[in-house]
């Protein structure tokens, strides 16, 4: 990885976020996922192999602020990590647009795949309920969020190409 | 235009496939090993570590209720409109606090009065964190070891039974709440005396289980702790029967459950840290 320090920064944060704020900006028991908006936007920037990695510490310290089963979430933000790093390729432009789809569908796939995990393990509940009142709403939610925060997190972690607007290029 | 270097793509399917196999080894060691396990013990670590930022963000994110912005035209003076509204903020900031208190005084009685009526040892806290992720119904709570807190004790509110404490440190705990989809509850019904479990779920609506088609349960009744497993003292109250369905061929009811206290508001909470062995402890005959 070749930039630690702004990426343990934007760890550091957004573990303070989910620990600290997140309980509070939950609607009807729908908490943000700041952990995962990081690996995403992490994943466009750096690519695959850093996305896992931040991936799996992400997932680590989500799983260690909770009580629920550990390794789940890091094997979700792990894959999700991976798979959103290679967009980063295409990511050539100072566009929002694809970044923000790619961070909507790795949101929803995350989203899912922890809630059949745990359907897995036994801690899940009926899918349909939980895609209802769970899944999805997470997803809206954290797309809300990213919409926000992206723009500042990208140009945050992308030191070598500054960003100077967000302009859709392509 | 300077453009990053493509990671190696061979390097970082080996990447993956190495984290994969950790995230799966984690996963194996959390459900095999005991409380005293390295994981668990890493999240009692995280725990510490995150119960001043959580009660930070209680502090911070309490909403200031009482200061509502309004802007009037009284047709007075700048100085005089300034003067006003400075003292009017200064009031609202005192009434907010002596309203705050008053609540806080009524809660206390009612948690006071619970314990009294119980007989039990408890120790009152402070709720200082709310669930960090949508999956769980977990709390923080302001005390630990050192108030005599250990895992696995019941924890009430003023209206009845709320969870138990799942992971302490030395001065913050975790309380799993009976919403929470692992949490589980041995119950009866106060007046028919059937017993069932009540379980949480991923939304957050209670059930309870294992209550057999041939007894009546009807709404409105009240579901009390059994006593049976040990972890909960006979007679907590745990919610009110608000649904009941049964059919014909099945052995047990579906019943729904409404939590006998507001979950999602907690300020204080009692732990109980020292349970009589007869205690029946306030809702049952």
């Amino acid at each position: 990885m070749r930039r630690i320090l702004p990426t343990a920064a934007a760890l550091f944060v957004a573990t303070l976020l989910q620990a600290g704020l997140a309980p509070y900006l939950a609607i009807g028991g729908v908490v943000p996922n700041f952990m995962l908006l990081v690996v995403v936007t992490l994943a466009l920037v750096e690519g695959p192999g850093a996305g896992a990695t931040v991936g799996f510490t992400a997932g680590l310290i989500f799983e260690l602020l909770g009580t629920g089963p550990v390794g789940p979430m890091i094997l979700v933000l792990t894959l999700t990590g991976y798979i959103a790093g290679l967009m980063h390729e295409k990511m050539f432009a100072e566009g929002w647009l694809l970044p923000l789809t790619v961070l909507a569908i790795a949101s929803l796939g995350a989203e899912v795949a922890y809630g059949l995990i745990l359907n897995l393990l036994g801690a899940g509940g009926a899918f349909w309920v939980t895609f209802a009142t769970k899944m999805l709403p997470g997803a809206l939610y954290n797309i809300a969020l990213a919409l926000l925060i992206y723009p500042w997190l990208a140009r945050f972690l992308r030191v070598d190409r500054p960003m100077t607007t967000f302009r859709r290029l392509a | 235009m300077k453009l990053p270097q493509p990671e190696k793509s061979s390097a970082s399917v080996g990447l993956l496939i190495v984290l994969v196999v950790l995230a799966l080894s984690i996963t194996t060691v959390w459900f095999r090993e005991g409380d005293a396990g390295p994981v668990h013990r890493a999240r009692l670590g995280m725990l510490a570590v995150s119960a001043p930022v959580q009660a930070a963000g209680e502090v911070v994110t309490r909403p200031v209720r009482g200061f509502i912005a309004w802007s009037s035209d009284l047709g007075v003076s700048r100085s005089q409109l300034e003067a006003l509204r400075s003292q009017n903020v200064e009031l609202r900031r005192r009434v907010s606090t002596l309203e705050e208190a008053r609540l806080e005084n009524l809660r206390l009685k009612k948690l006071a009065g619970f314990t009294q009526a119980s007989n039990t040892k408890t120790v009152g806290a402070r709720v200082i964190g709310r669930p960090t992720n949508q999956w769980e119904g977990v709390i923080t709570i302001d005390r630990g070891t050192d108030d005599g807190v250990a895992a696995g004790m019941p924890v009430v509110g003023a209206q009845g039974l709320l969870g138990q404490t799942v992971g302490v440190t030395k001065r913050a705990a975790k309380v799993r709440l009976i919403t929470d989809p692992q949490s589980g509850v041995a119950s009866m019904i106060q007046s028919t005396r059937a017993e069932g479990v009540v379980r949480g779920s991923i939304e957050g609506k209670l059930t309870m289980d294992f209550v057999s088609a041939e007894t009546t349960v009807r709404a409105g009744d009240i579901v009390i702790s059994s006593g049976m497993g040990g972890v909960y003292p006979k007679g907590l109250i745990v919610g009110e029967v608000t649904r009941v369905q049964s059919s014909p061929s099945a052995l047990y009811q579906d019943i729904e459950v409404t939590p006998a206290g507001r979950l999602s508001g907690l300020e204080e909470v009692l732990v109980l840290v020292s349970i009589p062995a007869t205690a029946d402890v306030g809702g049952g005959e």
